[in-house]
């Protein structure tokens, strides 16, 4: 009989949970839908996706169609955005990379904050001696300058898209640990906090459900500029030498090929960092947008 | 709080095993041999044999790990460079003042441009003056660094002759890479501090403040940035120790000779000791910088110091 | 109170940017800062720019090109070659061969080292011993018997060789083999590579490392003496930078510019463009113990299927000219009377069908990081669709690049070589010797006993006039036989502020710069 009614109690728990959240999210949403530079950044996201997509249906020239007659043409009708030292249309090109750019972004991105946000949220909230742990092991990554990590391991793993996902993803872990941690240092001695405590919470539920949410502004902030950084690190070891196989129309990688021409023709480099920065801009404006959303504070 | 200080530098112990082991064990299975490399293409494997005897590549991972820890701990020696036959300690001691100055002036100009801005922003949000600001931010953070290093080269060096285009050894030459790299790091301590600015700005105590009469500009200082400068000087700090190994893509295109371009020219070499030795010195100086970044939260949270006891 | 710690947290960052600033200041030079348009009276200062620092002035610690070009300046050796390749006298007056195996040498007299000290054949018999045993130029000075060398007396020494070796010359004229000091080497121990002391025109002065090499005159130099007093080698990697160095008058000659500056430098009147064919050439190789290159008609066909003049034109930018055959013009005994493959697709697939491979196969291109490699790679990939080859662009590591062309780990693979001595043998020999297979440098896997034989008699026979006909003909076979796809023959671009004169660049790569003046 007890049990019965325990079981009852938690499902409607449960259930008033569900709706509470869903609504939690439309209210979310509402609240976004109302600003329109992130409906400007969400746009351009969903361009990007479904150029991505589309690629083959887009692009009026392949991949790869190198045309050595028609080298370095600046922008014509023929090609919008002109052609590379190879003759291969750039336009396709970029609208292609919009799939690598995406991944580059997106998954390293995925990889460090997973890592290193749940790394430093436990840190952060439990304190002591895991969180010494945690943090001597990010300070001994974070010892290491990103880009000089992402260097290394590419290094050790060798080139190609897949490696230098997880070299940019691991070589960011660490300033989500600590940026996640640092948030939940302020927040974890707070009324509600001390609340959910008094109460019984447990610690995994308090920090999934108090400490997270509350800590998503900065997070949200530190990752859309995050996939910008990671597009650009990726760019960066191209430059280096230490990027993503040809012919693949990595964004940055197109950028890096033009810099040997960019005093004559600039179209080279243009292009594709302009696609860059269009796609961060964008990023930029909904991760704004969404943090306004998210922040409960803005509600009055 | 010295107790503190005591502690975390006791702590770098670990993180200086920690790294060099790391580092020593990717390098070891990083492909490429460094007696090939240096010797090139037109080498006979004689050669090739020879130098790997002579530097010691042929013994297995231990022993070439414990020798370089015990030669580190007992003889404070580092090692010398494959290639260059050089003291590793020497080779980075020349050019870490390059990277430091490169880094110190980067975040000066970062600080100088990203703070008053992203304060300006947030107190007037959604004006005019925030959304510029907000774009030319977006901007900054959007361009590849080399790119805009390119660019100022073409402007300033080549179209108005106005600065040199490379080398490191005068004011003039310090201008086009410290603003390279300030602008785009401005770009990100601007948005850092204008979100944390008005994260603070909505908290009650602010509307108490206001409240209670205080000049607009007092509430801003005293207590709205008071409390939003935590995150930024994370961001400041994690920003100021990437650059003082990270300015890699900025130190080769003008020519810099810094320890960032060091780091990659080894790793492409393979000069192991070198890469070694520099990741190393890299992470004290940071450690240092974490360090300092932490005792500076402390200093601005009196709530955070008390753990610090 | 509270806002005196924000001032502090501030002033902070300021004192230390102002502390690293300080940093500095001590060890900038007051030299080479002739920014844009600094007009000086008489200018006394010559500064070079190269793409990369040089490793080491121990001409037996590192076999670099930036190192050598620097170690030129400061060194010299026993004969040397001159801008046609032709060889004359340096340290030794005169040389005459007393057998097959053995050389005597004459030596100047009066000559001395930057430090002072008289230079004799002890010098010599040092410098040769401590090379032999050095891994980095083995291949310059491994052929030397290092029991024959004999000292007659402090101006006359002979050197013999283990087998008959008809290029030693040519090898004792490349920079390697530059000679040294005893006493300097010994002083400096491990740190010689810093403080080099050669009898050459120069001295070295001062390295700020990654930046800049200073050299200035040695008032003592036995020869004639360099019209400017200092040379500033500086390290500009990036190519776009050092033509815009070149341009702004921050440096005075730059080396290797980009074919994409070819124009701008040409059309500057204040600029020189100097072109010098050179000893390299860049090949496409097949690794003939793979199944599809074991026959020859494969071969064939991919060279008759690649448009080598357009891969010159659109990588190259016209730089350089297309290969006819394995080695370069400015080789001695190059086979310049070779026809080169055609453009013929049709051709091209006339052997693939006869091979049995109509319908193509799979394969894959191997390249360093090599900006140009890398586009050759993918020019090449794109040009055998249309012979229904399907290959995949492998871009690897330097270091595993040469780990597994020596395994024999790739079906294709490109690379460079330069005949640094100009001499056939060196050109020819590691390549296409079979007992040079893999890390020899015979990375394409290359068998054939006619050329095992003839490749042989050229590098013992002491008649010149043999060792050119054996050499023409291996070149012959070799061209049929297409173990490579030939691809690019080399050039050197070297841009000059007009008021230089007397730069002439040197086929080898290290161009003397003691003989340039001001105007």
């Amino acid at each position: 009989m007890t049990d019965q009614l325990n079981v009852n109690m938690s499902n409607e728990d449960i259930k008033k949970k569900s709706t509470k959240k869903r609504s939690q999210y439309l209210e979310v949403w509402r609240r976004l839908k109302q600003n329109k530079s992130a409906m400007v950044g969400l746009l351009i996201i969903i361009i990007l996706i479904l150029s991505a997509i589309l690629a083959p249906f887009i692009a009026p020239y392949g991949i790869d169609d190198q045309d050595l007659l028609n080298t370095l043409q600046t922008p014509s009708k023929d090609h919008w955005m002109g052609t590379d030292n190879f003759g291969r249309d750039i336009f396709s090109r970029i609208v292609y990379g919009s799939i690598i750019s995406l991944q580059v972004g997106f998954i390293s991105v995925g990889i460090a904050m997973i890592v290193g946000g749940s790394l430093g949220a436990i840190a952060g909230y439990y304190g002591g001696k895991l969180d010494n742990l945690i943090m001597r092991m990010m300070d001994i990554l974070l010892a290491i300058p990103s880009i000089l990590l992402a260097i290394s391991i590419v290094a050790a793993l060798g080139h190609g898209l897949k490696n230098v996902m997880i070299a940019v993803g691991i070589s960011s872990i660490p300033s989500y640990a600590r940026i996640v941690r640092a948030s939940v240092l302020t927040l974890k001695d707070q009324e509600f906090v001390e609340a959910a405590r008094a109460v019984g919470t447990n610690n995994t539920r308090i920090i999934l459900k108090h400490i997270i949410p509350n800590s998503m502004a900065p997070i949200i902030v530190q990752a859309t500029l995050g996939v910008a950084g990671a597009i650009l690190s990726a760019a960066g070891l191209s430059f280096i030498g230490l990027g993503i196989q040809l012919p693949t129309p990595e964004w940055g990688a197109m950028l890096s090929s033009g810099r040997q021409f960019i005093r004559d023709y600039p179209h080279m480099t243009a292009f594709p960092g302009l696609a860059i920065m269009i796609t961060i801009f964008g990023l930029n404006l909904l991760g704004d947008g969404l943090r306004d959303a998210l922040d409960p504070r803005l509600k009055n | 709080m010295h107790k503190y200080i005591f502690r975390r530098l006791l702590m770098l112990i670990p993180v200086i095993i920690g790294v060099t082991f790391i580092i020593f064990t990717m390098m070891y299975f990083t492909p490429g041999d460094p007696a090939k490399i240096m010797l090139g293409e037109s080498a006979p494997h004689t050669e090739v044999a020879k130098l790997r005897e002579e530097l010691g590549l042929n013994d297995p991972f231990f022993v070439q790990f414990g020798r370089y820890v015990k030669n580190a701990v007992i003889h404070q020696d580092i090692g010398r460079s494959y290639a260059t036959k050089r003291p590793v300690l020497e080779m980075i001691i020349t050019r870490f003042p390059s990277t430091l100055k490169l880094a110190a002036l980067g975040v000066l100009v970062a600080v100088l441009i990203g703070i008053p801005t992203g304060i300006i922003s947030a107190t007037k949000q959604y004006s005019l003056f925030d959304n510029i600001a907000m774009v030319i931010a977006l901007l900054g953070v959007s361009m590849p660094n080399f790119w805009q290093g390119l660019m100022g080269i073409l402007i300033f060096s080549v179209y108005l002759g106005w600065l040199p285009s490379s080398g490191f050894n005068t004011p003039a030459h310090w201008i086009l890479p410290a603003l390279t790299i300030g602008t785009s790091t401005a770009a990100i301590i601007t948005r850092m501090t204008r979100s944390s600015m008005l994260e603070v700005i909505r908290q009650d105590y602010i509307r108490t403040a206001r409240s209670k009469g205080q000049v607009e500009s007092k509430v801003i200082i005293r207590h709205a940035l008071k409390n939003a400068l935590i995150p930024i000087i994370t961001v400041v700090g994690l920003q100021f120790g990437y650059l003082l190994g990270g300015a890699v893509l900025t130190e080769s295109i003008f020519a810099v000779p810094g320890v960032g371009r060091l780091m990659v020219d080894s790793i492409k070499a393979r000069d192991f000791p070198v890469v070694q030795g520099g990741v190393l010195f890299i992470a004290i100086t940071f450690s240092f910088v974490n360090l300092i970044v932490d005792i500076l939260y402390a200093f601005v949270d009196p709530r955070i110091r008390s753990q610090y006891k | 109170m509270k806002k005196k710690k924000i001032a502090v947290l501030l002033s902070f960052i300021l004192i230390l940017a102002l502390f690293a600033t300080g940093c500095g200041n001590n060890q900038s030079a007051p030299e080479g800062d002739s920014g844009p348009g600094t007009p000086t009276d008489k200018k006394d200062v010559l500064i070079v720019g190269q793409g990369a620092d040089a490793v080491s002035l121990d001409p037996h610690a590192t076999n670099d090109q930036p190192s050598s070009r620097i170690s030129k300046q400061i060194y010299e050796t026993l004969v040397t070659q001159n801008e046609e390749m032709e060889l004359q006298p340096a340290l030794a007056e005169s040389w005459e061969p007393i057998d097959d195996l053995t050389f005597e040498f004459k030596l100047k007299q009066g000559v001395k080292f930057h430090n002072g000290e008289p230079f004799t054949s002890k010098d010599v018999k040092f410098t040769l011993l401590r090379g032999l045993d050095s891994p980095h130029i083995g291949h310059i000075v491994g052929s030397i018997d290092p029991n024959s060398i004999e000292i007659i007396d402090d101006y006359t020494i002979r050197i013999s060789t283990k087998d008959p070796f008809a290029p030693l010359l040519a090898h004792l004229a490349h920079t390697a083999t530059a000679i040294l000091n005893e006493k300097a080497v010994t002083e400096f121990g491990d740190d010689y590579g810093q403080h080099p002391v050669g009898t050459g025109p120069y001295k070295f002065d001062s390295w700020v490392n990654g930046d800049r090499v200073e050299l200035v005159r040695f008032d003592d130099y036995h020869g004639k003496a360099p019209a400017i007093g200092k040379v500033i080698f500086r390290n500009i990697p990036e190519n776009t930078n050092r033509t815009i160095e070149l341009e702004t008058g921050g440096i005075d000659i730059a080396y290797e510019i980009p074919p994409t500056d070819v124009s701008r430098v040409e059309s500057n009147p204040d600029l020189v463009l100097q072109r010098n064919m050179n000893l390299s050439t860049t090949y496409l190789g097949f690794n003939c113990n793979k199944e599809h290159f074991k026959d020859v008609r494969v071969r064939q066909a991919i060279n008759y299927a690649v448009n080598m003049e357009a891969i010159v034109k659109s990588v190259y930018k016209g730089v350089g000219a297309p290969s006819k055959g394995p080695l370069g013009p400015n080789v001695w005994a190059s086979n310049q009377n070779l026809t080169p493959y055609e453009f013929n697709v049709e051709k091209a697939k006339k052997l693939m069908a006869e091979a049995g491979y109509a319908d193509g196969f799979k394969t894959n291109i191997w390249t360093n990081d090599n900006q140009q490699r890398m586009d050759i790679a993918e020019i090449v990939q794109n040009q055998l669709k249309a012979i229904n080859i399907d290959a995949e662009v492998k871009v690897v590591e330097w270091g595993a690049f040469l780990d597994g062309t020596t395994a024999g780990e790739h079906d294709i693979f490109i690379l460079g070589w330069v005949t640094v001595t100009g001499d056939p043998d060196y050109g020819l020999y590691p390549l296409f010797h079979s007992s040079q297979h893999g890390a020899g440098g015979n990375r394409s896997f290359y068998v054939n006993e006619k050329v095992d034989a003839l490749l042989d008699q050229g590098r013992t026979s002491v008649d010149p006039a043999v060792r050119e006909k054996a050499y023409i003909e291996v070149q012959q076979i070799i061209k049929d036989e297409a173990p490579w796809v030939f691809t690019w023959s080399g050039e050197d671009l070297a841009g000059v502020r007009s008021n230089v004169k007397g730069f002439k660049q040197h086929p080898a790569g290290h161009h003397k710069v003691y003989t340039v003046y001001f105007e």
